[in-house]
């Protein structure tokens, strides 16, 4: 076009080299994190599973057994030809393209270390596809139950065992009187109340609720006799569970589904329980896992049967254990060699060990289940207050806006102060000054409280201020008190957007390592901690003792397998963070 | 936000929800009082036995001294900062040296570039890249990187070196520079890149001419911040750099021009402020120690740096922003 007219010194003559050149630049730029992130985590995933020894044949027959049957079910869910077409292009023909350009590039230019185009493929074209018809198989009804189901087997397993390791710090017999005296009392009050409508049934339950608790820490070692842990876990822990599904489902299917939503998991957990206890398994934790599994997958299966679609998606557990069952025994009658995972359950259950093939993660797991416990209750606490201090009770003008202001600021300048500096903080005023002891588990859990305080504070504060002022408007007119108006419509609308923003927090404190260093935690405890005052380790510092080992098998495996189980804790958090937050947004 | 519930008070309130309404308000405000004193828990804290340590140690004689030695097996203790800010100056600087570019080539890909689909799948993986916890990357710096390095690049480069445990920290800041920098850019009106297009600019020239410095008070800070960052971060060096606190050898390039060769740096082990305050921890934990007392002087000295940057960034935000 330009070139027509000579003369004209250029003009119009644009290059669109340097544009493109340029946006493919920022592009490679924005993946380059990214990308490199990716290939470490590959390593270290095989590593930790110990891939890089996995015969072709032991990958092929899991792919076959697990892989292939979960794909089929995300298609048939997602129920599209279009995204049929593209998953089966996408896994054939990367087949092909990653077996020839891996052979390639080994052939021609380097060979690349502990891979094989078996895993490649795996990697980089049959996990990445795998997750996106996962996620558009979710779209549909089948998908949406099966996951639905698959998240609260594992997630109630996983709250299960949180609770149980809990008790092992906390005492149970306590937890037994505050419930009996207090908490159950309150609850059947408030309960009363509400049914009867007598408000002053409702206001009694919080004093009788303090005086129960109350007079449980004091009946505590007044009262000689106790009944077994189990039959405590069970009176405190089950049976309400139970009783609450049962009552979510009984509005709207009768009695018979609501006992049978109470009664078979309940009947599971005692017998899962007492046999628990005769094989000499750490029977209160199986019963807690039991109960907590079984009552929410109830509850679900309950309220899928009633809706009456998607039922074929209740199968996918079944498809699932039915995979790995049938590719273990066909591993087993074929006597294909199998790797020797590092991280297993002898690994999660277990102690550190200065041998390598027997350390185990187990006394770190608790220590940090224990902290994040308590960092979130101490946390969310503060956090909760000050955001509704500052968004709620202050005004924007005056002096009570100027400390507004500087109380902003602060808490931005907060957020920013290296997480070693906490450390020292933890150090000097609560192991050193307040006597709290060096390295124990109550002067971490402060420590990484202070930590998160101003991430929780900010998202906090984010999630109140969305809360649109016509409700507070509403209720104010109505003559609601301010303290009416925050506890029965600002917090309820905010609680979605406060909870998420806590959980990412603690995804945060669940990795931090330096303030554990610096306030002595143990590198290495070979026991769980058995009070808030032993000496602890976590999961991070675990990592970091074993990283400095100079054997090959601590370096490329343990540690490995370690970073691999923090990490899939780290994502269940922020995965169940992020599903709150979605659940939230189509709710509102 | 919620003047109106000073509004006439229509209804006769008893006094036990006048007692209700002041404990609610009162424990609200104790809570926000807690952030004011964490930040003067810190001050005291460092303060208190930072001047401990520097009743034995001058400050002119921390400020200045080269060499580091709190734990010495045989000879004396030395508290000298300066090859522990030679650390940290080279982990600093290396890191910007990845995050910078590439968070701002990310941030102007996301803001000019990116369809809203994409913009909406990167930011949130990007996020990750902030989410991974230090020690996991110090893991890998240890273990992936330094031996992929050593395999092709620097084969004499020592297992624990300055250079991985840089690279690992500028990933982890990526997301730093790019997200503040992103909104900077997403803040421009879109007026400005119209008139752009309209005296015919392309779309490179609107992003590099127009955009950029549009939004340079955004960018500037959030460089700031990421270089902040990377001077607190503690476990990828702690895990990676090893704990060697040396000081460069300065060598002679012609006519005399003293120089330091970067390799030196970069490929050995060193020591940066916040691992020789975990090396101390080794120690007597109890207190009372010169070692001890030097943790927090060393402390004091982070916090004040960062505190200072943090409030550089700031204010480059608020004052030099462009109002539109």
């Amino acid at each position: 076009m330009a070139t027509e007219n000579p003369n004209a010194d250029g003009f119009g003559e644009v290059s669109r080299v340097r544009g493109i050149a340029f946006e493919y630049l920022s592009f490679g730029a924005s993946v380059f994190g990214l990308v490199a992130l990716g290939v470490l985590l590959v390593y270290v995933a095989i590593d930790a599973f110990d891939l890089a020894n996995a015969s072709p044949e032991w990958l092929l027959t899991y792919f076959l057994t697990l892989v292939v049957p979960f794909i089929v079910f995300c298609l048939y869910s997602a129920n599209d030809r279009d995204v049929t077409r593209r998953a089966l292009v996408a896994l054939g023909g990367g087949l092909v393209a990653v077996a020839v350009l891996f052979s390639a590039i080994e052939a021609l230019l380097v060979p690349i270390p502990r891979l094989n185009w078996q895993l490649a493929y795996l990697f980089v074209v049959a996990a990445p596809v795998t997750a996106y018809l996962a996620y558009v198989g979710s779209g549909g009804r089948v998908g949406a139950v099966g996951f639905g189901l698959l998240g609260r087997l594992v997630g109630g397993a996983a709250l299960g065992l949180a609770v149980g390791t809990l008790f092992l710090v906390f005492d149970s017999l306590v937890w037994f009187l505050a419930y009996t005296l207090g908490v159950l009392p309150a609850v059947g009050l408030y309960a009363f109340g509400r049914v009867r409508e007598s408000p002053r049934a409702r206001t009694a339950a919080t004093p009788v609720g303090l005086v129960g608790l109350t007079a449980a820490v004091f009946l505590r070692d007044v009262i000689a006799t106790y009944p077994s842990d189990l039959i405590i876990y069970l009176w405190t822990i089950a049976v309400p569970v139970a009783a609450a599904g049962a009552l979510l489902v009984a509005d709207r299917r009768g009695r018979v589904a609501a006992a049978a939503v109470g009664g078979v998991p309940l009947a599971a957990a005692t017998a899962g329980g007492f046999l628990a206890a005769g094989a000499g398994l750490p029977a209160p934790t199986v019963l807690l896992a039991i109960a907590l599994t079984g009552v929410p997958t109830a509850v679900y299966v309950s309220r899928v049967v009633d809706g009456g679609e998607g039922l074929a998606g209740l199968g996918l557990p079944l498809l699932l254990a039915a995979g790995a069952i049938a590719g273990a025994l066909i591993v087993e009658a074929l006597g294909v060699p199998a790797p020797n995972p590092w991280l297993d359950a002898s690994f999660l259950s277990e102690a550190p060990s200065r041998t390598p093939s027997e350390a185990g993660l187990y006394p770190a797991i608790v220590g940090s289940v224990i902290i994040i416990a308590m960092v979130a209750v101490l946390s969310f606490a503060l956090g909760v207050g000050t955001s509704v201090f500052l968004e709620e009770y202050t005004p924007g003008t005056g002096p009570l806006g100027t400390l507004t202001r500087i109380l902003q600021v602060n808490i931005a300048n907060l957020a920013a102060v290296p997480s070693v500096v906490y450390g020292l903080l933890g150090l000097g005023l609560f192991a050193n000054l307040l006597g709290l002891g060096i390295g124990t588990a109550v002067t971490a859990a402060l420590t990484l409280s202070l930590l998160i305080l101003p991430i929780t504070i900010i998202s906090a504060q984010e999630a109140i201020r969305s809360v649109p002022d016509d409700l507070r408007r509403g209720s104010d007119a109505m003559g609601a008190t301010r303290w009416q108006t925050t506890k029965n419509v600002v917090l309820p609308e905010a609680m979605p957007g406060i909870l998420t923003g806590t959980i990412l927090a603690l995804g945060r404190a669940i990795g931090e390592t330096a303030p554990l260093i610096m306030i002595g935690a143990a590198t290495t405890v070979f026991r769980a901690p058995d009070s808030l005052f032993s000496r602890f380790s976590a999961m991070p510092m675990q990592i970091y003792t074993w990283a400095g080992f100079p054997q090959a098998d601590f370096r490329y495996g343990v540690v490995a397998a370690g970073v691999i189980t923090l990490l899939i804790i780290l994502v269940g958090m922020n995965g169940t963070a992020i599903l709150l937050r979605n659940r939230a947004e189509r709710g509102s | 936000m919620t003047d109106s519930t000073e509004s006439p008070d229509l209804t006769r309130r008893g006094g036990l929800t006048r007692l209700k309404e002041g404990t609610y308000g009162g424990l609200f405000a104790a809570c926000a009082a807690i952030t004011l004193l964490t930040t003067a828990a810190i001050f005291v804290t460092l303060l208190s036995d930072a001047v401990v340590f520097f009743r034995s140690i001058s400050i002119v004689e921390f400020l200045t001294g080269t060499n580091w030695s709190p734990n010495p097996a045989g000879g004396g203790q030395a508290f000298g900062i300066i090859p522990l800010l030679i650390g940290t100056l080279t982990v600093t600087i290396t890191a910007a040296f990845i995050s910078i570019p590439i968070g701002t080539l990310t941030a102007i890909y996301l803001s000019e570039y990116a369809t809203p689909n994409a913009r909406s799948i990167l930011k949130p993986l990007l996020e990750i890249l902030a989410g991974i916890p230090t020690v996991v990357y110090g893991y890998f710096a240890l273990v992936y990187v330094t031996p992929a390095l050593k395999a092709t690049l620097f084969p004499e480069m020592s297992t624990f070196n300055a250079l991985a445990a840089s690279i690992m920290v500028g990933i982890m800041t990526i997301p730093m520079v790019s997200s503040i920098s992103e909104d900077a850019m997403s803040a421009v009106p879109d007026e400005l890149r119209q008139a752009g297009y309209g005296l015919g600019a392309t779309k490179f020239e609107v992003s590099t001419g127009i955009v950029v410095p549009a939004s340079i008070s955004g960018i500037a800070s959030s460089y700031i911040l990421a270089v902040s960052r990377a001077i607190g971060e503690t476990m990828i060096v702690v895990v990676a750099m090893g704990a060697q606190a040396r000081m460069p050898e300065v060598q002679q390039a012609l006519f005399g021009i003293p120089f330091v060769n970067p390799a030196d740096v970069l490929l050995q082990s060193g020591m940066t402020i916040t691992v020789a305050m975990v090396q101390i921890t080794g120690g007597d934990l109890t207190g009372g120690t010169l070692p001890y007392n030097s943790m927090f002087a060393l402390g004091l000295a982070l916090f004040a740096v960062t505190l200072v940057m943090n409030v550089i960034s700031d204010i480059i935000a608020q004052r030099y922003r462009e109002e539109y």
